[in-house]
């Protein structure tokens, strides 16, 4: 790892005009759990840390009836996992939170750095001068892809690493984001960027752009919600393959929902013509066998992942036939 | 004690090991399988318990000497190369920097059998040592690293054993990329007509990954150089071959190098050889005249310091409509990385079964990438999930239940060496665990599951060596208030070695556990032991113990003899106390004995007597699991295992306990996640940390049942024990496999059986 200085800002003001000052040369930090390792694995070698924890204000979980659930982006996820309110109006959120890593990364990893966290790629995490860094090649694409992307990949093919952006997305969730002294919001669905648009970075945010706060509007009276992780290991591992389901159903039948999946495309991903199809299925064998088969129809899987197909397929089912 | 040099031979890691031993000339006669042994084989808590969990104890990479400086190693980046020039200047000028050492200023040391040296001028894998640094902390020494500039002439590589074994790969050494340059072949019989008078032929091939040690404590050693004397601090489970390669790589006489080692996280014969690192530290230290600590990172743990090589297994076997065995052969090849090692795995196909016709031809082949070694048990676990998954098909091919088959197939003669074992108890181990895990009563047809969730039961044999033997000593020292020092050569991996030496001690002389201090761990202070892998600690050492209580018993009869005026046979101990038989009102103490004797202490040394002539000596068992396959995902989690083993004496159960749960933990990383992955177009590793590397944790834990079968192996040493560090591990993974085959009547033939293979697996047969 490299020396760097360690700044300690009092307001967002102050830790956003370093970070666009010297966009290339500091790195904002706020629990550490990814930028620290990128930082030992000299992945980023930033000369200026920037602790955004020395911010008063970002870390709070504060709901009101009728708005919706705000969540400061300092809050931890162990905070969200164990907050009455979200278990009561949002479980899927905490499902989604403690089903990250361990119990140890959960008590220092921040929900804005989950969202804002890097790829998990193992090129991109090795000693290889990928596309993503910087490189000329992918080497993922003809290379070790079983943990890859199997649609909207290109040129790089890197899956979104966050669990918490796939049932967010569901959630149709806002992000609002400070930086050049204003503040802006943007819409989750927004925010995450494909490679084929820019493959050096995953989401929109600006040289010196920091995100403040995630809202989540109020749900129906009538909304399901349902989360569901595959990982290869029972715990400290990222996902395969997610799904995030948000729906409205009466009696068997949906009128409207929201399905996200995690583990297929380098962003969270949402296919906008699948959740079309959703209003007026019947939630039983046949007609969700029949909606899933639609899931990642355009998917090109790469050598060593065509698993993923079926796989998101089956637990999307599951998911349905139990909400 | 009168001693005598015998020939003695047994099995260990490095296979079979002959050599000449001292032992006692009189055996003493084993504990029986009645003998009531009131401190052996009970649950006695580890001595080191309390410092391990509080944090107390002192590892090598804790070890802090005054004016101690820090190492750290510059590896190779690419998989082949020749270095055309090194520059160390930059790195040099970087203050806090003490001293680089790389090969033009390190003398020439050869490594590996002398196919390397310390640092050579080409590097054949990622991860090959190419300069060292040492500097006043950690930081200056990994900074100083990155301003090395090295010169590569990139030559081609080949990572794929199958690719490296063909004349045209590059050539890892200019002799070739196959060890010996032929297969290493073993027969008996005639195979040829043993297939042909079989009525079932069965055929298929298996294979297995590379998986890598991970032990949790780093390799590490502290060096610190008092004049010519050179003391080494080293996690290792050698102490002695430690200090024998690096008196001879430093040109030093052995007495005048000390290595210790106090505790242990890990090893799983991964720390069995000395280490490069351990002499390149000890050069500089010396040069620089301050200690020096060098401890390698989780990256080179995966890089740089063994594994299990992976293996293609083409099996056939052939066998009469009953069952009969009449033919088997084995045909593989593994891949054993930049360095000689070798990866032979056939041996439990020769020898769990009768068979009078076998034959084998096995290949080890040399890539550009890190080395194998040892890993606990090793060829053993690969060769019995190939084996015990044919042995599973061929019983489905036959229509017989797969527990029949193998006891259809049972020997009591060792098949290779026709010489008889010491003892056998596999039957009981099938019938023990076949009950335990529910096989009449649960077990159904394979793929005869419906629904998502499907169950299946599936076992597997378990053979190794395990016997220990000669040469073995150890040394102890009994006090005139009756407390006891218990010394030996031997090394605590983590496996409870300090407590079952106190409990063998403890036994014959009958003194509290409390008031016994063992040393072990240090060459200078305690008697030569052999190292612990081959899972002999135990059955070397524990023996060499009793056999020096038993004289320091006998001592103290004879000397209270003498005190109380009568014959020895007419005293009696107890306790430590020595009464007459005919007057026990006439008693004295160990304290008043040795006030007479006029000494401080009294001393015995034991040793480990020989094996019997005429036997093989072996470990046996089987084990059942249980899995449930999710038919959505693909994934299996193993529900329950049965472990039942026939391992002679049980030393303290709660130390067996956790070499078996340890063992099957560990085969369930191998059998479902565990993989080195590798880059075959650069040649390089993608998984060099314990995330991507996936080792199982207690999510992946099933319910593990402990059966040991055997009381105490009697023909074999006075404590009858045999090891059970590798048995523990060599049947899990192919118990799983003969489970998932029975859930979802998929084969799953190469490992890791992970979910996505599942998942395609299911669809094809849909
Ligand atoms: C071993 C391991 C396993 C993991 N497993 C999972 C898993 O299973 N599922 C999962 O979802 N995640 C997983 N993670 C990721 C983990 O959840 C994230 O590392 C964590 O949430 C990041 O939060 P942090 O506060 O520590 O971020 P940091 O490490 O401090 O920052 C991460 C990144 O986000 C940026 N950032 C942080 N805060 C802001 C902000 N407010 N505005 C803009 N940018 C910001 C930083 O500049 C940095 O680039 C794992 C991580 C590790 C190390
Ligand atoms: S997938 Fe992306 S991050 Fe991974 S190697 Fe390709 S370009 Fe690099």
């Amino acid at each position: 790892m490299k020396n760097f200085n360690y700044i300690q800002p009092k307001s967002l003001k102050e830790a956003s005009d370093i970070l666009k000052k010297k966009p290339h040369e500091a790195m904002l930090y706020a629990g550490g759990t990814d930028a620290l390792g990128l930082m030992k694995q000299d992945i980023i070698k930033p000369e200026e840390v920037v602790n955004l924890k020395s911010v008063p204000g970002l870390n709070y979980i504060s709901y009101t009836n009728g708005k919706g659930l705000r969540i400061g982006a300092l809050t931890e996820l162990a905070e969200i996992a164990e907050n009455p309110v979200i278990s009561e109006k949002y479980p899927i959120l905490r499902h989604a939170a403690l089903a990250v890593a361990s119990p140890q990364l959960r008590n220092l990893g921040t929900i804005a750095g989950n969202l804002c966290q890097r790829p998990r790629c193992w090129y991109y995490r090795e000693e290889f001068n990928c596309l993503r860094k910087g490189g000329d090649m992918c080497y993922a694409f003809d290379g070790q892809n079983k943990y890859h992307c199997v649609i909207g990949g290109g040129p790089c093919f890197i899956v979104h690493p966050s669990d918490l952006a796939v049932v967010l997305l569901a959630l149709d969730a806002k992000l609002t984001v400070f930086g050049d002294r204003k503040t802006r919001t943007v819409q989750l669905k927004d925010f995450f960027v494909s490679p084929g648009d820019d493959y050096q970075h995953e989401n929109n945010l600006k040289a010196g752009e920091i995100i403040t706060e995630i809202q989540i509007p109020e749900l129906p009276q009538d909304a399901k919600s349902a989360f569901v992780k595959f990982r290869e290991r029972g715990v400290w591992d990222f996902a395969v393959v997610s799904v995030g389901a948000v729906i409205r159903k009466e009696g068997s039948k949906v009128i409207s929902g929201k399905l996200a999946f995690g583990g297929v495309a380098p962003i969270p991903w949402m296919d906008e013509s699948l959740n079309a199809k959703l209003p007026g299925v019947a939630l039983s064998e046949e007609p969700v066998a029949q909606l899933v088969s639609e899931i990642l129809k355009k998917a090109e899987p790469l050598s060593k992942n065509a698993y993923k197909v079926p796989l998101v397929r089956n637990l999307t089912k599951r998911l349905l036939l139990e909400l | 004690m009168a001693r005598k040099i015998v020939k003695s031979r047994y099995y260990g890691d490095e296979g079979l090991i002959e050599t000449m031993a001292e032992v006692p000339v009189d055996k003493l006669k084993a504990w029986g399988p009645d003998a009531e042994l009131k401190v052996v084989g009970k649950p006695v808590s580890r001595l080191d318990g309390y410092e391990k969990v509080t944090g107390k104890a002192a590892f090598t990479f804790d070890v802090s000497l005054p004016r101690m400086t820090y190492a750290k190693i510059l590896r190779s980046m690419v998989p082949h190369a020749k270095i055309r020039s090194i520059d160390t200047s930059e790195a040099e000028d970087l203050p806090g920097v003490l001293k680089i050492l790389t090969h033009k200023n390190c003398p020439v040391i050869p490594w590996h059998w002398g196919t390397t040296v310390l640092f050579d001028t080409e590097v054949r894998y990622q991860g090959d040592e190419v300069a060292c640094v040492v500097a006043e902390s950690m930081q200056i020494a990994e900074d100083a690293l990155s301003l090395i500039k090295v010169d590569y002439e990139i030559l081609p590589f080949v990572s794929d054993p199958s690719e490296a074994m063909k004349a045209e790969a590059p050539k890892v050494h200019a002799w070739g990329n196959i060890i010996d340059g032929k297969p290493s072949l073993y027969s008996r019989g005639d195979v040829e007509k043993g297939f042909q008078d079989s009525d079932v032929i069965f055929e298929d091939t298996y294979s297995t990954q590379v998986v890598v040690h991970n032990p949790t404590e780093a390799h590490c050693s502290v060096v610190s150089w008092d004049g010519d004397k050179l003391t080494v601090w080293d996690s290792t489970q050698a102490l002695f071959g430690v200090r024998d390669a690096i008196a001879k790589s430093l040109s030093m006489p052995a007495s005048k190098v000390r290595v210790i080692k106090k505790f242990m996280g890990g090893g799983f014969g991964g720390k069995l050889e000395a280490g490069k690192y351990s002499v390149i530290a000890a050069l500089i230290s010396k040069e620089i005249g301050r200690p020096v600590r060098i401890a390698l990172d989780r990256k080179e743990m995966n890089l740089s310091v063994g594994n299990r090589p992976d293996s293609v297994q083409k099996l056939k076997a052939g066998a009469k409509k009953d069952g009969t065995l009449l033919a088997l052969s084995h045909y593989s090849f593994g891949n054993v990385g930049a360095y000689p090692n070798d990866a032979d795995c056939s041996w439990p196909l020769r020898t769990l079964y009768k068979c009078p016709n076998v034959r084998t031809e096995e290949y080890s082949v040399l890539t550009n990438l890190g080395r194998a070694r040892a890993y606990r048990a090793p060829g053993h676990v690969q060769g019995t999930f190939a084996f015990e998954s044919m042995m599973d098909d061929l019983a489905e091919k036959l229509g017989l239940d797969p527990l029949e088959l193998r006891r259809k197939n049972y020997t009591e003669i060792d098949p290779v060496s026709n010489r008889p074992y010491t003892s056998k108890l596999i039957l009981d181990a099938y019938q023990k665990g076949s009950e335990a895990i529910g096989w009449k009563e649960k077990r159904k047809p394979a793929g005869s599951e419906k629904g998502r969730f499907r169950r299946g039961i599936g076992m597997a044999s378990q053979i190794w060596w395990g016997g220990g033997g000669p040469p073995a000593y150890a040394t102890i020292k009994l006090n005139e208030d009756a407390s006891l020092h218990v010394m030996a050569g031997t090394q605590d991996l983590g496996t409870g070695t300090y407590t079952f030496l106190a409990q063998i001690a403890s036994e014959v002389l009958e003194l509290p556990i409390e008031k016994i201090q063992v040393t072990i761990g240090d060459t200078e202070t305690c008697p030569y032991c052999s190292l612990s892998g081959g899972s002999m600690t135990a059955p070397s050492v524990s023996p060499a113990v009793r056999d020096a209580s038993e004289q320091m018993k006998r001592k103290l009869i004879s000397a209270a003899g003498a005190i109380l005026e009568t014959s020895e046979s007419n005293v009696k101990y107890s306790a430590g106390k020595m009464s007459r038989l005919d007057d026990p009102a006439k008693i004295i103490s160990i304290s008043e004995v040795i006030e007479k004797l006029d000494e401080k202490m009294i001393v015995t040394t034991g040793a480990r007597e020989a094996n019997p002539e005429g036997y093989e000596i072996n470990t046996f068992g089987a084990q059942f699991a249980e899995v449930e396959v999710d038919t959505d995902t693909g994934k299996v989690r193993v529900i329950k295992v049965v472990a039942a083993h026939d391992i002679g004496r049980v030393l303290n159960q709660k130390t067996l306990f956790n070499q078996l749960h340890g063992g099957i933990i560990q085969g369930i990383g191998y059998a479902l996640m565990e993989e080195r992955v590798v880059d075959t177009y650069t040649g390089k590793v993608l998984t060099t940390n314990i995330h991507d590397y996936k080792i199982p944790t207690i999510m992946e834990t099933p319910q593990i049942e402990v059966i040991i079968v055997s009381s105490g192996d009697l023909l074999i040493s006075n404590t009858g024990v045999k090891g059970v560090g590798e048995p523990a591990i060599i049947p899990t993974a192919a118990a799983i496999a003969n489970a998932v085959y029975n859930a979802t009547g998929v084969r799953i033939k190469s490992l890791p059986i992970t979910a996505d293979k599942v998942l395609m697996a299911l669809s094809e047969k849909n």
